[in-house]
């Protein structure tokens, strides 16, 4: 009775554990598109809402041609497009008839807009009474900042997480400003498939009311909570870890990096005689854990000193072998070249309209059983129109035809 | 009733990712069962910040962040017994979690093959380093060196000096942290699966590729030639006047990309002579470095005088996105936290009350709520393992 299969299967069967699960997008830039990519990427059939009055901007991101956006390109594979015109009377109508048919709606648009076009969750609930509406916004739907808006990095310096980042001594970084709508639509997505659990149990659906501003405060919650729990002031500390010494990045030649991570005693012996430098170990001032952390300043001082002429891939790989974890900060050039990567077909290809196949980041996980195949590119505007409004809603070709003259599909 | 509860998780995770995941799974309900080894516990127990002067089992902040909600039972999986009872307890699980290597699931029986085969119904969650596969003399990667194998590290700070290192993130546990958020959106996706197909899986999380595709619109448009990747640290920066100010009592951030927001800026500043020298559009097709160099050096000096919240909060009303860098008192004090009850006032037996930090969903029908803190060391043992009804008893059905 609750089984989201009631709704009409997809026309083509992708597997994975979400098959059968419709998810409506009205979702723009980065937050909400990635949280419908993890859905899509499970198994879930998601239709993003566009329209050519109200593109999504990543469409416009680097190029003129909106249906191969690199951008857009990047983010939408597996999602299906229908175009509607929501500013019209009869497109709110056809968008409340897919709501109708969906499990999921997420939206990431400015807050008040839902409701303003009368789609907040109590109208949403009256239309599909199980209805699982997800809303991100930076700081909530509602409450004393709730209409303060932003980009991500914005997120970060709101939750406290860029305040952390930073060289010891030295005034906030922040993360790189890429990072933040990401990991707040992954959480989205976490969220949402928690509430459709429940109704699967319960029969019983809900509003999911994220702030991506509390997803980034979450992502160092633990600092957060140790400030209040010692009075610790939580403030830029570099690559310092209070488990760890050495923790860092250590300069190599032509200007790479090479980050290490040494826990224990043994590990620091095996670090100080792959530098050649057994002597380091009886230094007094780096017998311990806690003194390599205390003077670990003069530390990361002479460790430089030692590993700056040296290759980073025969030290990373000489450190490994010895038990040291020692990894090289990778740049743009070398991820894209990780041979690892795409030999786990992490990095693979889907069809593209225009140029027949496009290389992906595809999915972060395996599954021994239900693993959703991932083959089709994002889609060009309104590529799913035919699909959506004959087989989801049942309206002849003409009346679709009709809609398109209109206007209403546009 | 929340949203997990009557599911049955054992952790046998012991380190950040894996408990993480697993409370994730505990906030909304699921019967956390974590598994310790005898004497110290799950080595999170033993990581700062260690709290007064005993450094028992009970005095890590970390420990009582990362498990509220759950139950520990103390197992010696290095003996025989211990791995049976392991494995009777499991037969009574919906979810299994960890995060050790392959090596260590082999000596207990569970790799994917054997997990697949003895619990069939179980899903098994495995959250490592690099998935399963990689190279052994990969499998001790530390949170840094994950988060600078994903191309994060190179790339930060923004706008980073190449004489200065990469930075490790903000605080301690990035990978482990998405890594997590991952497994806990796959392992909730399986159950929903199982609920039809009746049948558990193996999901292998890579920490490393969970962190690759937080960048997925910048590396995916660099796998295809559309951006160029090269080794600038500064790969992945945006152009443009975005950037951390200094204000009177701490700083500011602003990110501006269009003109309504140039024009919320000038008026913010009361339209400056300087700024008539700026197109209204320069944002979008005039923000050349001299431009925004000359930018910041008339926004900086602007606002040495302003105070973050007020000028920000004036700024917003204005459509301008500028915001305070708020600190971890900012935070706790900002009244959209407290709307929203981020925070839980919670009391750890040894640790005493601390507010705790929850999560970023309000569920209106399955709110998340800490119910307890986090356990003794192995407070559970007795009831579960010698509770017939616990082990042996019967399973969650959806």
């Amino acid at each position: 009775m609750l089984d989201a299969q009631v709704n009409g299967m997809p026309n083509t069967s992708r597997g994975g554990p979400l098959q059968g699960v419709r998810v409506l997008e009205l979702t723009k830039v980065w937050a909400g598109p990635y949280a419908g990519k993890l859905l899509a990427f499970l198994g879930a059939e998601v239709i993003k809402v566009e329209s050519n009055s109200n593109l999504d901007e990543m469409r416009a991101y680097g190029g003129v041609d909106i249906n191969h956006a690199p951008y857009f390109l990047s983010i939408n594979s597996e999602i299906l497009s229908v175009q509607i015109n929501m500013k019209t009377a009869e497109g709110l109508q056809l968008f409340r008839d897919m709501v109708a048919k969906s499990d999921i709606v997420i939206n990431n648009i400015r807050p008040g807009a839902m409701e303003r076009s009368g789609l907040g969750y109590e109208q949403l609930r009256e239309i599909k009474r199980d209805i699982i509406a997800v809303s991100i916004k930076m700081f909530g739907n509602d409450g004393p900042l709730g209409h303060q808006t932003g980009y991500a990095p914005c997120f970060a310096a709101l939750g406290g997480l860029n305040s952390l980042a930073g060289y010891e001594g030295g005034p906030p970084l922040g993360v790189n400003h890429r990072y933040g709508d990401s990991t707040v639509g992954a959480q989205a997505a976490y969220a949402a498939i928690v509430a459709l659990m429940h109704r699967q149990r319960t029969g019983e659906g809900q509003f999911v009311d994220v702030s991506a501003v509390e997803g980034m405060s979450s992502m160092v919650g633990d600092s957060l909570f140790e400030q209040g729990l010692t009075g610790k002031s939580a403030v830029p500390d570099g690559n310092a870890h209070a488990d760890m010494a050495p923790h860092g990045c250590y300069p190599c030649r032509d200007g790479t990096w090479l980050s290490i991570a040494v826990a224990s005693d043994p590990e620091w012996h095996a670090l100080c005689e792959g530098l050649d430098r057994a002597d380091l170990a009886k230094d007094s001032r780096f017998m311990t854990r806690a003194q390599r952390y205390e003077h670990r300043s003069g530390l990361d001082e002479q460790l430089s000193e030692l590993t700056k002429e040296q290759d980073v891939d025969a030290l990373a790989n000489h450190l490994r072998a010895l038990g040291v974890a020692a990894f090289k900060s990778q740049s743009s050039v070398n991820l894209i070249g990780d041979q690892y990567l795409w030999g786990r077909d992490f990095f693979r290809f889907v069809s593209d309209n225009k140029e027949g196949a496009r290389p992906i980041l595809g999915a972060p996980w395996r599954m021994s059983k239900a693993s959703a195949s991932i083959s089709r590119g994002a889609p060009d505007l309104g590529e799913h129109n035919a699909y959506v409004y004959r087989e989801i809603l049942g309206l002849s070709d003409e009346k679709l035809q009709e809609l398109i003259g209109n206007r209403i599909v546009d | 009733m929340t949203a997990l509860r009557g599911f049955r998780v054992v952790e046998i995770a012991e380190g950040v990712a894996g408990e993480y995941c697993g409370k994730l799974l505990a906030d909304f309900g699921a019967e956390l069962i974590k598994v310790e080894r005898p004497g110290t516990g799950s080595p999170t127990r033993s990581m700062a910040p260690i709290v007064g002067s005993d450094a028992g089992p009970e005095n890590s902040g970390l420990f009582a962040y990362l498990n509220t909600n759950k139950k520990s039972v103390v197992l010696d999986l290095a003996s025989k017994a211990g791995l049976d009872t392991l494995h009777k307890l499991i037969a009574t699980a919906d979810v299994v979690i960890d995060d050790h290597d392959e090596d260590w699931l082999k000596n207990v029986g569970l790799t994917p093959a054997q997990a697949e085969h003895d619990h069939p119904s179980v899903i098994f969650c495995s959250i490592t380093p690099f998935g399963h596969g990689a190279p052994a003399a990969w499998r001790n990667a530390k949170s840094i060196n994950v988060f600078n194998a994903s191309g994060w590290g190179y790339h930060s700070p923004t706008a980073a000096d190449p004489s200065k290192p990469p930075l490790k993130g903000a605080g301690r546990f990035m990978a482990d942290y998405e890594g997590a958020i991952d497994a806990a959106l796959c392992i909730v996706s399986s159950l929903y699966w199982r609920t039809h197909s009746n049948q558990g899986q193996f999901v292998d999380i890579s920490q490393m590729e969970v962190l690759v595709s937080r960048a997925d619109c910048v590396v995916g448009r660099m796998i295809t030639g559309e951006a160029e990747a090269n080794d600038l640290r500064t790969a992945y920066d945006m152009g443009g006047p975005h950037g951390f100010f200094r204000c009177a009592d701490g700083f500011v951030y602003l990110m501006v990309t269009n003109r309504k927001h140039w024009l919320g800026l000038c008026k913010l500043m009361g339209n400056p002579e300087w700024s008539k020298s700026f197109d209204e559009n320069w944002l979008e097709f005039g923000a050349t470095l001299e431009k925004v160099v000359e930018f910041r050096k008339h926004f900086a000096a602007w606002l040495l005088a302003a105070k973050k919240d007020e000028v920000s909060e004036t700024a917003q009303r204005l459509d301008v996105p500028l915001v305070p860098v708020n600190n971890a008192t900012d935070v706790q004090r900002s009244p959209q936290f407290v709307f929203r009850e981020y925070f839980q006032r919670v009391t750890h037996p040894v640790l005493g009350e601390a507010l705790y930090p929850t999560v970023p969903y309000k569920m209106s029908a399955t709110p998340v709520k800490i119910t307890s803190p986090a356990p003794l060391l192995g407070a559970h043992t007795a009831t579960i393992l010698d509770n017939r009804q616990a082990v042996g008893g019967a399973k969650a059905h959806a």
